[in-house]
């Protein structure tokens, strides 16, 4: 069984068996910008399954939504990464490495562009609501501080396809310095949440385990301790 | 009075910048305490607005017109809130740490310190621990106040208070810390004094910490 974020949907459906195809649940794509909500929803989710199983979560942590989520009668088995970036990437290494080139990075990619979440969309809403100066204000405060925006694929093909749309947000961005850059990701991580799905056994220190009865804690999503002193002196990213 | 004082909530909640600023004139104009004023009237509202927003009843444009509302209200009051001799609780310091570059969380953190009477030196984002140290010792503030919006980022909250405990500076000042993804929990794991949950409960955070209440 397997519960993801749509986000992810067109590339695990594509490597699902169609058995898991058939029971895969895919949730709406906004969930993560309110933590509590993404919480409880999947919570409901997890718990509407009766047959006690193991049920794979397409999610990272999440700006700690998956914080608290309870296994209940199932074991859980969690992508050990913060969010959908790493997964697009292809590891947390690369994803660590991308925040430690430019930490005001802002992340493009063909599900995100699909469900209509970027800065021109969102530009575009504002102003249908609060008219265009106040839109630009409102988008001001939340954009100035970025200085890239990233488009990541996982195949030319993808990137050739969706360049149009993303270079339409590159212009709009370039207002506050946000440079354009394309990355070609791996779906190697994607990969290993589809097999992982089909034989749960395998899942290795790439993903959490939470047995029956145990809570999912943000700390085990953690590389090092958060108080570590040598760490502290490396580049953040290397937790 | 009350019905006063609840107009200018409802109007910070509602982002309404037409008509706070025009509220708050009438309610000095009617010769009420401009700490009551602030208390009662604004701080309501956007403690309000901080609630709905951690339920997902409100969301980032909206949070930024109340805040933009609440300022031009608060702006009204400073100079008679000074004047009044309105409590000073010292310096605080802020900023948004090494990795993170969302500054509105802090920013509203600021606005509401210095609505309760801090002097607040805002270092920035993306704040290397290094930068904390180096303005504690330049500016010997009270209380620090960090904010961290990814969970990537808000580990860097832990390495700050190690390398404030190295520079031996830990136990001269209070530390406090905020962000949508920051809980009490994850806060005393990594030695903080508080956690604010939302702006308005920042600010009345940083006055305990300081001893005003």
């Amino acid at each position: 069984m397997i519960i993801a974020c749509k986000v992810l949907q067109s590339a695990l459906e594509e490597m699902l068996s169609e058995r898991l195809r058939k029971r895969a649940q895919f949730m709406d794509y906004g969930l993560h910008r309110v933590p509590a909500r993404l919480n409880q929803t999947l919570q409901s989710a997890i718990d509407a399954i009766e047959i006690p199983g193991r049920i794979v979560l397409g999610y990272g942590l999440c700006g700690n939504g998956l914080d608290g989520i309870t296994a209940g009668r199932h074991t859980l088995i969690i992508p050990k990464v913060d969010d959908c970036i790493a997964l697009l990437l292809g590891s947390r290494h690369s994803y660590l490495r991308e925040m430690e080139k430019a930490p005001g990075t802002y992340y493009l990619t063909k599900g995100w562009l699909e469900s209509g979440s970027d800065p021109l969309k969102e530009y575009r809403e504002y102003t249908e609501q609060y008219g265009a100066e106040e839109a630009a204000w409102i988008m001001d405060q939340q954009y100035r501080n970025y200085e890239r925006l990233v488009f990541i694929a996982h195949s030319q093909t993808d990137l050739d396809t969706y360049r149009p749309q993303a270079l339409e947000v590159a212009r709009y961005c370039r207002q506050w310095g946000m440079r354009y850059e394309e990355v070609l990701g791996s779906d190697r991580y994607i990969r290993r949440l589809a097999a992982i799905s089909e034989r749960p056994e395998n899942a290795d220190d790439e993903f959490i385990v939470i047995p029956p009865g145990s809570t999912n804690h943000q700390e085990l999503f953690w590389g090092c301790s958060i108080t570590a002193s040598e760490e502290s002196k490396k580049e953040m990213g290397s937790c | 009075m009350s019905e006063l004082f609840e107009k200018i909530a409802t109007g910070v909640i509602e982002g309404n910048l037409d008509e706070v600023p025009g509220l708050v004139q009438s309610a000095l104009d009617d010769g009420l305490d401009p700490t009551k004023i602030l208390e009662n009237g604004l701080v309501v509202g956007m403690n309000e607005v901080g609630k709905r927003f951690k339920l997902g009843s409100m969301f980032v444009p909206e949070v930024l017109r109340s805040a933009r509302t609440m300022h031009a209200g608060q702006e009204l009051l400073r100079p008679l809130l000074a004047e009044a001799g309105a409590d000073l609780g010292g310096k605080i310091l802020l900023g948004t740490v090494q990795g993170d570059l969302h500054d509105i969380g802090k920013n509203l953190v600021g606005m509401m310190c210095e609505g309760a009477g801090f002097e607040v030196i805002d270092l920035g984002f993306n704040l290397e621990p290094e930068k904390f140290t180096e303005a504690i010792k330049e500016h010997q503030p009270t209380i620090i106040g960090m904010s961290a919006l990814l969970t990537t980022t808000m580990r860097a909250m832990g390495h700050t208070i190690k390398a404030i405990e190295e520079a031996g500076l830990r136990d001269k000042i209070k530390v406090m810390v905020g962000g949508a993804p920051v809980d009490a929990d994850f806060a005393e794991r990594i030695g903080a004094d508080g956690y604010g949950h939302n702006a308005a409960s920042g600010a009345e955070l940083a006055k305990k910490l300081a001893g005003m209440s």
